[in-house]
């Protein structure tokens, strides 16, 4: 059993989007549609003449206390036992009350022009079969296999560090532990999962 | 900071919400005052059937905007979703309201022979439980329509829904909604009794639209107050004519001036009953307000993102 989590190193993103793509691809999300499980957001910060651009990945943050989980009327939304956020696509009806709940526009309806199309681009190997709400998953399929999420393992900076919350040698459980690293929106009580490096 | 303009739930849901609170409070009304005040059979079964009607046709656009409908009963699988509890309070209230209804209709004798279908010890027990099935029918109308608010409330990141000010002005304006549909109802009836209810109805939606300007006020006061995406959402609504000519106007002060001037000027006279212009305008925009409020702040809603 782990608590999984992810720290972002803001300092060295330089928003080449490698890591959407990668997620894209191992999980047959709908990029037709521009709907992607992560996001790299480009900001600008400061006042004329003092502005500078940042990017800001992003995903979902597996909160520990679940606005989407406690919204889910089916149960479909549930947490496994390493703290990984997941949507069950059979129990999914589809509500969306989950992503109005989720604060962090982690989730999106993949829906049923979605699944054809996936079905004409990935023939019978699909992974999504009906229709559902959808999200990031930490790749629990690469995890079982003792891989890194497809983001992680694609990121060409390093800016994305992947592990177990719990153990203490981690390198995700240093930068959380010493407060270098810091959720989101902690006013928001959602215990997130993700933890940001400002740049 | 950014703030995004919920894309997640759009008139459909509105109208859901709009529908659920004139059902549920149709019922509530009707009901107690079939109880408390006795009125015809008639207008309160057709009151009745019409929440009926207004909670089933409300559903079916939920059920039309959800991905995978046909697997809807697995919304009773978790207690902490208010879905869930939408979901126990609708089934509770057609059980409730089948069970009341269904002695009134006999007031009607083109329904004779299909309620004489019905087993006697069947139609003993519905009307032994008449009183039951209508005080718990108005409790679960009263449920329905304050989930409709508890529903979207329940979305820690839109702050101008995640108030508790939200269901508050859900229900009172369901209410006002459901006063409003009965005095429409009450115009068709030439029933005596009908038109001193119809009194009482237009002092009851007077009041409640009065509550509900006190609600709106300290809502708007609180979604002012800071520069969050509950102030945004406001000024969203300051700036968009239909929510003020059509819902604040047209669907709050011109009504509530009809309905004054009707109790305070036209209450004592002799003419016996008033006449049905006024209150058909009047309930009519209440209605067209209240659907308009939900669709207004359905689109007002918006996200407040930490990036
Ligand atoms: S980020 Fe959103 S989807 Fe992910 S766990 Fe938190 S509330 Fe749920
Ligand atoms: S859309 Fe699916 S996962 Fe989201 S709340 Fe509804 S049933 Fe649960």
């Amino acid at each position: 059993m782990a608590r999984y989590g992810m720290v972002m190193d803001m300092r060295t993103c330089v928003g080449c989007q490698a890591c959407m793509a990668a997620c894209s691809t191992e999980n047959q999300t709908p990029f037709w549609s521009e709907k992607f499980r992560t996001h790299v957001e480009d900001k600008e910060q400061g006042v004329f003449p003092d502005v500078r651009r940042v990017q800001l990945p992003r995903l979902c943050m597996h909160c520990e206390n679940t606005p989407c989980l406690s919204a889910c009327p089916t149960g479909a939304t549930h947490m496994d036992k390493n703290g990984i956020v997941l949507v069950n696509y059979d129990r999914c009806i589809g509500c969306y009350a989950c992503c109005i709940a989720c604060p962090y526009d982690a989730r999106y309806a993949y829906d049923g022009e979605d699944v054809d199309k996936e079905r004409e681009l990935y023939g019978k190997n699909v992974s999504h079969e009906m229709p559902h709400v959808d999200k990031c998953t930490f790749c629990v399929q690469r995890l079982a296999e003792k891989l890194e999420p497809a983001c992680v393992a694609t990121c060409p900076t390093h800016t994305r560090i992947f592990g177990d919350l719990d153990d203490s040698k981690s390198e995700v459980h240093k930068l959380a532990r010493s407060g270098k690293a810091q959720p989101l929106n902690q006013g928001l009580g959602t215990s997130p999962k993700v933890f940001y490096i400002p740049s | 900071m950014t703030f995004v303009h919920q894309e997640v739930w759009h008139w459909q849901i509105a109208t859901y919400l709009f529908l659920g609170g004139l059902g549920g409070a149709t019922f509530a009304i009707s009901a107690i005052i079939h109880l408390f005040e006795g009125c015809d059979r008639k207008m309160v079964s057709v009151a009745v059937m019409s929440s009926i009607a207004f909670l089933v046709i409300g559903t079916v656009f939920l059920l039309a905007d959800m991905l995978q409908p046909l697997k809807a009963i697995y919304a009773l699988t978790n207690p902490k979703s208010w879905i869930f509890w939408g979901v126990v309070f609708i089934n509770f209230y057609f059980i409730a309201a089948i069970t009341y209804v269904i002695p009134l209709l006999e007031a009607w004798p083109k329904l004779e022979p299909f309620i004489r279908k019905i087993p006697e010890p069947i139609l003993g027990l519905l009307e032994r439980f008449n009183n039951l099935a209508a005080l718990g029918g108005s409790a679960a109308g009263f449920l329905v329509a304050i989930y409709t608010g508890l529903l979207i409330s329940a979305a820690p990141a839109i702050n101008f829904w995640n108030t508790p000010a939200l269901p508050l002005l859900f229900v009172i304006s369901g209410f006002s909604t459901g006063a409003a549909f009965l005095l429409l109802l009450s115009t068709f009836s030439d029933n005596e009794g009908a038109h001193k209810i119809a009194s009482r109805l237009e002092q009851l939606d007077a009041v409640l639209i009065v509550t509900e300007l006190i609600i709106l006020g300290a809502y708007f006061n609180f979604a002012m107050f800071l520069p969050t995406g509950a102030r945004a959402s406001a000024e969203f609504l300051f700036h968009s004519p239909v929510f003020i000519a059509g819902f604040f106007v047209a669907g709050l002060i011109v009504p509530l001036a009809i309905e004054t001037y009707s109790i305070f000027f036209r209450g004592h006279g002799n003419e016996g009953r008033k006449s049905a212009l006024p209150i058909l305008v009047a309930s009519s925009l209440v209605l067209v307000g209240g659907y308009l409020l939900r669709i207004y702040v359905l689109k007002a809603g918006m996200f407040q993102f930490p990036w």
